[in-house]
């Protein structure tokens, strides 16, 4: 019922929007928020903060563009059954790697280590031209074409996004219900409880990382089809920040908090630079999201269930202050 | 381990000169302990005595320096912590580092699915699975059964002392190492705790640290004092009450009162 409330007005969007609206906002918001999810599921569940989510995003994203058509002419052309599978499978290695390597950190070492796998990647990118053709990477990338239609085409693209987005979602609650899910919050609590217990706590954290891969595997895919092409700069600093910058916004606490945060990010991102002079955009950028972080510590999808639960609460009292008056 | 040796009357934990060095200073030396299997024995002896370091040394929580250890027979004295475990060695914590965020169930499913296998599981269990069905006998046992649903991080300190009962009971436990389960808890929780001691089955070789004399020796067979990481006594709690050693370093107690 609740979940029929979200998705009949998103199911709807492609008809009310145009393809701008429709491409450069909802598109993009849901692929950021895929991306953001794969964070917010580890900073959630685990308790780590991962900055090599772009990383594993760019990773799914390199392979489609690496197996499939480009005009850079490196590569080697798979269909897309075989290259959709591979860049999720080889994003979800890599998360287990980074999940291996960061095994032991918590906190601000997690951090750096995630951090310098991040920018690592991001110049191995820049100067290897074998596989990632160097800092210019590919261009010219073409979404598959499915019973006559490019997956590229604006309403396709979306109601891909949204199935992605939404399995994304659904993906993570179950699987923080599960028992492995179940072990990663144990780790998050008290590691070395959970070595009592008898379980070795590298394989939940490998596990949470791997799992993080394949979301972020995901909006890395989807991500290069709608970009059309992929670089060094797909995979820099900026984008790893966007991302941090999204989930925290939208708030850790609920899988949908990342899509909510990257609505908002997407709207600035796009519309900040007609608001205020070109060379000042980014200054506004932070000063609303500053004033997010202020106004909304726990992220805008706390705020929003705060006040509807407020609101019932209202509605809660009037109710029954109007049924003390029909009995009086 | 074979049915041969578990027949034959081998005490549950044997323990032959354990000791743990820090750097220059003995936490705990040279200790022998015989307990025999099902018995409760207490262990007695005031702060740093090397209660805690001992039962970090029996689970494998630190290796140790010196000595050996036996349960049922075998030597578990270069196990790792979880191979002790499934050999049904439990402990609880004296401090205790519990999942707050998971609920009292899911604590205790996870005990039961460490051991019995089906923890990697990426989908979510159904209500009526065996392990889930265990976790909620062990919720009840351990005196929890209103507070299942509950968060770990939403639990009274007693209710978390009966949790980490809960936890160590998962699967088959053979020994039971409980540190200082009573420590923190109010007057009223009290009897509570001693009623889930004393309700343990009795197939279940108990070992306990308190700080607390009425539950120690009401639940106990036998005490084994330690002192500054030696073994000072070891008696029924009668003698030990008696004892004069004991009564001067634990008890408070002088020469000849």
């Amino acid at each position: 019922m609740k979940a029929g409330f979200l998705a009949l007005p998103l199911i709807a969007l492609p008809f009310v929007l145009n393809d701008f609206w429709l491409t450069q906002i909802a598109t993009r918001a849901l692929i950021l928020g895929i991306t953001a999810l794969s964070l917010s599921f580890l900073a959630t569940y685990l308790g780590v903060v991962s900055f090599a989510q772009i990383t594993l995003a760019g990773i799914a994203g390199y392979t489609i563009a690496y197996f499939g058509p480009n005009t850079v002419g490196v590569g080697i052309k798979l269909p897309f059954w075989v290259s959709i599978p591979a860049a999720l499978l080889f994003s979800v290695t890599a998360g287990a790697l980074i999940g291996y390597i960061a095994r032991r950190s918590r906190g601000i070492y997690a951090i750096m280590i995630t951090l310098a796998i991040g920018v690592a990647f991001f110049y191995f990118t820049r100067q290897n031209y074998a596989v990632f053709n160097g800092w210019t990477g590919f261009s010219g990338i073409t979404a598959p074409v499915v019973a006559g239609t490019s997956l590229r085409d604006p309403s396709t693209l979306y109601f891909l996004s949204l199935a992605t987005a939404a399995i994304a979602v659904v993906l993570v609650s179950l699987f923080a219900r599960a028992p492995l899910g179940l072990a990663i919050q144990a780790v998050r609590d008290a590691p070395s409880r959970v070595m009592a217990l008898g379980i070795p706590v590298t394989t939940p954290v490998v596990a949470a990382f791997a799992f993080s891969g394949l979301i972020a595997g995901g909006g890395g895919i989807l991500n290069v089809w709608y970009q059309e092409r992929i670089s060094s700069f797909s995979v820099g600093l900026g984008p790893i920040i966007d991302v941090l910058i999204i989930a925290v916004i939208g708030g850790l606490r609920h899988p949908l908090g990342a899509f909510l945060g990257a609505i908002v990010f997407v709207l600035l991102d796009t519309f900040a630079v007609d608001l205020i002079d070109r060379d000042r955009f980014n200054t506004l950028i932070g000063m609303v999201l500053l004033i997010i972080v202020m106004v909304a510590p726990n992220g805008l999808q706390q705020l929003a269930a705060d006040a509807v639960a407020k609101l019932r609460a209202k509605e809660h009292q009037s109710g029954k202050s109007a049924r003390i008056k029909t009995n009086t | 381990m074979s049915l041969i040796t578990e027949n034959a009357v081998c005490p549950a934990l044997e323990v032959q000169g354990i000791g743990k060095r820090f750097g220059g200073f003995w936490a705990v030396k040279d200790i022998d302990l015989v307990i025999k299997q099902g018995e409760r024995r207490a262990i007695l002896g005031p702060n740093g005595a090397g209660k805690t370091s001992l039962f970090n040394v029996l689970t494998g929580d630190l290796s140790a320096s010196s000595g050996q250890v036996r349960m049922h027979g075998e030597d578990i004295s270069r196990y790792p912590m979880d191979k002790r475990i499934r050999r049904g060695l439990r402990r609880t914590y004296q401090h205790a580092h519990l999942f707050d965020g998971l609920s009292v169930r899911d604590t205790l499913f996870l005990a039961v699915a460490a051991l019995r296998g089906g923890w990697r599981q990426v989908w979510p269990v159904s209500q009526r699975d065996a392990r889930v069905q265990q976790a909620e006998a062990l919720a009840e046992l351990a005196g929890l059964s209103d507070a299942i649903h509950r968060g770990v991080a939403e639990l009274s300190h007693g209710q978390r002392r009966q949790l980490e009962i809960g936890i160590a009971l998962a699967g088959e436990p053979r020994v039971l190492l409980l540190d200082e389960p009573a420590a923190g808890l109010s007057p009223a929780e009290r009897p509570k705790l001693r009623e889930l001691l004393t309700s343990l089955p009795n197939h279940i070789t108990v070992v306990l640290i308190e700080h607390d004399m009425n539950i120690a020796l009401q639940t106990s067979d036998f005490v084994t004092v330690l002192y500054n990481g030696e073994w000072l006594a070891d008696g029924t709690p009668d003698e030990i009450v008696l004892d004069d050693n004991v009564r001067r370093v634990y008890l408070g107690g002088r020469d000849g009162d």
